[in-house]
């Protein structure tokens, strides 16, 4: 397998009139042609920061500190603006968290797509392009007649599944999927996760979704990624993340998730907030939250490292299967519910 | 949409009612009347004046003056001019008329041009040399005191550089000779300049609604426009109106320049406000991304959307410059409305006052009702079908 796209040591800060806000700190992963990797992490973790550095369409008061984007073969930050308005959408294409709002209400949603598509190749003519918003339109079911229609006249599903269209249309090598669905019902939503998922696997396009939400992200994923505060924690295939965490942290937010299909057990919130990152932490940024904190984690940035095969982690004091059970005394639960239930889904 | 534009339209007949009652009684209002003209002329016996009153209909009481001036108005019969004796309103204004009518128009179909594309240009680059230095020479124009800048104007472009003629609105050397009278040359430039703009109209209106992203049909667009002027500027060329047509055009060159220099930044500061919203908005970056050329994104995206509320300054600035127009006519000494206006009010002639108002406030109705259909054109949002009450 091919690599399509790598970051390397990606740090990114914001300039605000507070200081410097540390958004992305030493973010590294990659992925192949036609995978899938799910971001996951609490609000304001960095996630969609990432997605937009790898669009290159960062505010103007961010600054790349270190690190590169590979994409393709390409260092996107050494390329020209031109050069990277040409790769936007013909490779990389994104679904915006606010669907609902990303399509102009002036102008017909069949239009904005033809627009993509006639901008990044010149050669295909209006009528063709027409066609091919048809079928794109088939392929995420509305009807093919909507096209000629404005925003304003979808539904919110409708319009959701209008921007996946817009997202496919240049046949992209990888979309970026930020928050696909949180605004849709659930029905709706894992429908229509499936049908991505569906159209993913029938193109051997790479995706990156990004949700706090775990259950959508263990649905599509085939590794996942746990960001908290601006960094990577814990990276790794998704079954071997979701069923054997080693982070504390990864460990925490799937005991904050409920799971239908396994056992029932008692939701624990993950206390505190995260951190402010104009001035983040010591050491370990999780370790204020974290009940199995150490004096190492306080002080000492943990190291990024591979502990099984493709299998990542930055934690000095891991989850271990024979100390799940010791974790399990420690940890806080929901007040007034108790039993040892907690983390069977997971922690075993 | 049909029962919407008659609705209005009948709106727009009752406002017109209201606004003439009251401009009516606001002139009678005035102290004096046509008669007092003769107060200090001994020679005139009172006997004399009583007549005078009753011949004007003056004796009556206002409420039936103004009953049969009513009647009137809605039958297009404006009455006589007092001071013009015996020169019928209505021929005065259509005289007037014209002048007023094509000043404005081009004046602020410039100033709103300029104050767009500023306000667009500045808003993409806010923050940046070009945005503060835009603000402040606007703001600068935008608070001068408007005579003392268009005589400052007449001075440096007329009278130092002498490349533009001083005053009037036409050369008289030049017309003494002519085969037409200037109100002929000015219904022409009206009926062609109507022509092509609603032509330019109907030809963008394709690609405003559609957004054709080919550049193929922009450029047929384009080509069309021209071939649209070139077009009515030959058949003017055929009946030998161009050298008068470019004189008058001349004479319009500083008023117009003035009126837009002192204008234009209304309509920036507010496209400026009104873009800095639309680009926060998700579909913005979502055009960004999708790699849309930067032009693209800030034309389409960006300012297509802000455009709704300039459009709504662009009518009230008919209406100011309407109001605004005494002051421009006197200063350039352009014979049109607001000179006649303000000549009939100082002499107590009510009729033609009356009907100079009268016709400025038809302006301001036709103005609001033509915004309101533009706002459906260019907002597919706003529909109006007359039942959803929109």
């Amino acid at each position: 397998m091919d690599t399509l796209l790598r970051l390397e040591d990606l740090t990114m800060h914001y300039k605000t009139k507070a200081g410097w806000v540390q958004a992305i700190d030493n973010v590294s992963f990659s992925l192949h042609r036609g995978q899938s990797l799910g971001l996951v992490g609490e609000s304001g973790c960095g996630k969609t920061s990432v997605a937009m550095s790898i669009m290159r369409l960062l505010p103007y008061n961010a600054k790349l500190v270190k690190g590169r984007v590979l994409f393709g073969g390409h260092d996107l930050y050494t390329l020209s603006d031109e050069e990277v308005r040409q790769l936007r959408w013909k490779e990389v294409a994104m679904i915006f968290q606010a669907a609902m709002n990303s399509l102009n209400p002036v102008y017909s949603v069949g239009n904005q797509i033809v627009e993509a598509i006639v901008t990044h190749e010149p050669e295909t003519g209006e009528d063709e392009a027409r066609e091919r918003v048809k079928s794109l339109f088939e392929l995420v079911g509305i009807p093919k007649e909507r096209m000629d229609h404005y925003p304003h006249e979808y539904s919110g599903g409708m319009k959701q599944r209008a921007v996946i269209a817009m997202a496919l249309a240049c046949n992209p090598s990888l979309i970026i999927a930020d928050e696909p669905t949180t605004a849709l019902d659930v029905i709706v939503q894992d429908k229509i996760l499936r049908e991505i998922e569906e159209i993913r696997r029938t193109i051997n396009m790479s995706m990156i979704y990004i949700s706090h939400d775990v259950s959508v992200i263990a649905e599509v994923s085939d590794i996942v990624g746990v960001m908290y505060a601006g960094r990577l924690l814990e990276l790794g295939p998704a079954d071997d993340v979701f069923k054997r965490p080693k982070n504390p942290y990864t460990y925490s937010l799937m005991n904050a998730y409920p799971s239908i299909l396994g056992e029932k057990h008692d939701l624990v919130t993950i206390p505190g907030e995260p951190p402010n990152l104009l001035d983040p932490p010591t050491g370990c940024r999780f370790h204020p939250r974290c009940d199995w904190a150490t004096k190492e984690c306080r002080e000492v940035e943990p190291a990024w490292r591979e502990i099984t095969k493709g299998h990542y982690l930055a934690c000095h004091n891991p989850v271990r299967t024979e100390h799940g059970t010791a974790h399990n005394k420690t940890a806080r639960r929901a007040p007034g519910k108790g039993g040892d239930g907690i983390g069977t889904s997971g922690g075993n | 949409m049909r029962r919407y534009v008659f609705g209005r339209l009948g709106q727009v007949i009752l406002t017109l009612l209201i606004y003439v009652t009251l401009v009516y009684f606001l002139l009678q209002a005035m102290p004096g009347d046509i008669t007092m003209m003769y107060l200090s002329n001994p020679k005139i016996p009172q006997a004399a004046r009583e007549e005078l009153k009753k011949q004007l209909g003056l004796d009556q009481s206002l409420f039936m003056q103004y009953v049969s001036y009513m009647k009137n108005f809605f039958r297009g019969e404006l009455g006589v001019s007092f001071s013009q004796y015996p020169k019928p309103v209505w021929d005065i204004l259509m005289e007037k008329l014209p002048r007023t009518f094509v000043l404005f128009l081009t004046a602020n179909v410039f100033s709103f041009y300029v104050g767009f594309v500023m306000g667009k240009v500045i808003a993409w680059r806010r923050g940046k040399v070009i945005d503060y230095a835009a603000t402040v020479v606007g703001i600068t124009f935008w608070t001068a005191f408007y005579p003392l800048l268009a005589l400052v104007v007449i001075w440096i472009f007329a009278y130092n550089l002498k490349w533009l003629p001083l005053n009037q609105f036409i050369d008289p050397r030049l017309w003494s000779a002519a085969p037409f009278t200037a109100n002929q040359v000015f219904g022409n430039m009206v009926y062609g300049a109507a022509i092509i703009g609603i032509g330019i109209f109907f030809i963008f209106y394709y690609l405003l609604r559609g957004l054709k992203p080919s550049r193929r049909s922009r450029a047929q667009a384009w080509a069309l426009a021209c071939a649209l002027i070139a077009a009515v500027l030959f058949v003017a060329a055929r009946k030998g109106m161009l050298i008068y047509i470019w004189d008058i055009t001349r004479h319009m060159i500083l008023p117009v320049f003035t009126l837009t220099l002192i204008n234009f930044a209304g309509t920036m500061l507010l496209m400026r406000d009104s873009m800095l919203e639309t680009v926060q908005e998700d579909y913005v970056m979502a055009a960004r991304a999708k790699g849309l050329p930067d032009k693209v994104v800030r034309d389409r995206y960006a300012a297509r959307t802000a455009l709704l509320p300039t459009v709504t300054s662009l009518v009230l600035s008919l209406a100011s410059s309407m109001s605004g127009g005494m002051v421009t006519e006197t200063m350039f000494s352009w014979p049109g409305l607001g000179q006649t206006l303000f000549a009939a009010a100082l002499s107590n002639d009510y009729p033609l006052a009356t009907g100079a108002l009268a016709f400025t406030g038809i302006f301001l109705l036709i103005a609001h009702f033509i915004a309101d259909i533009l706002y459906a054109v260019l907002d597919p949002r706003i529909t109006y079908t007359g039942q959803s009450g929109v």
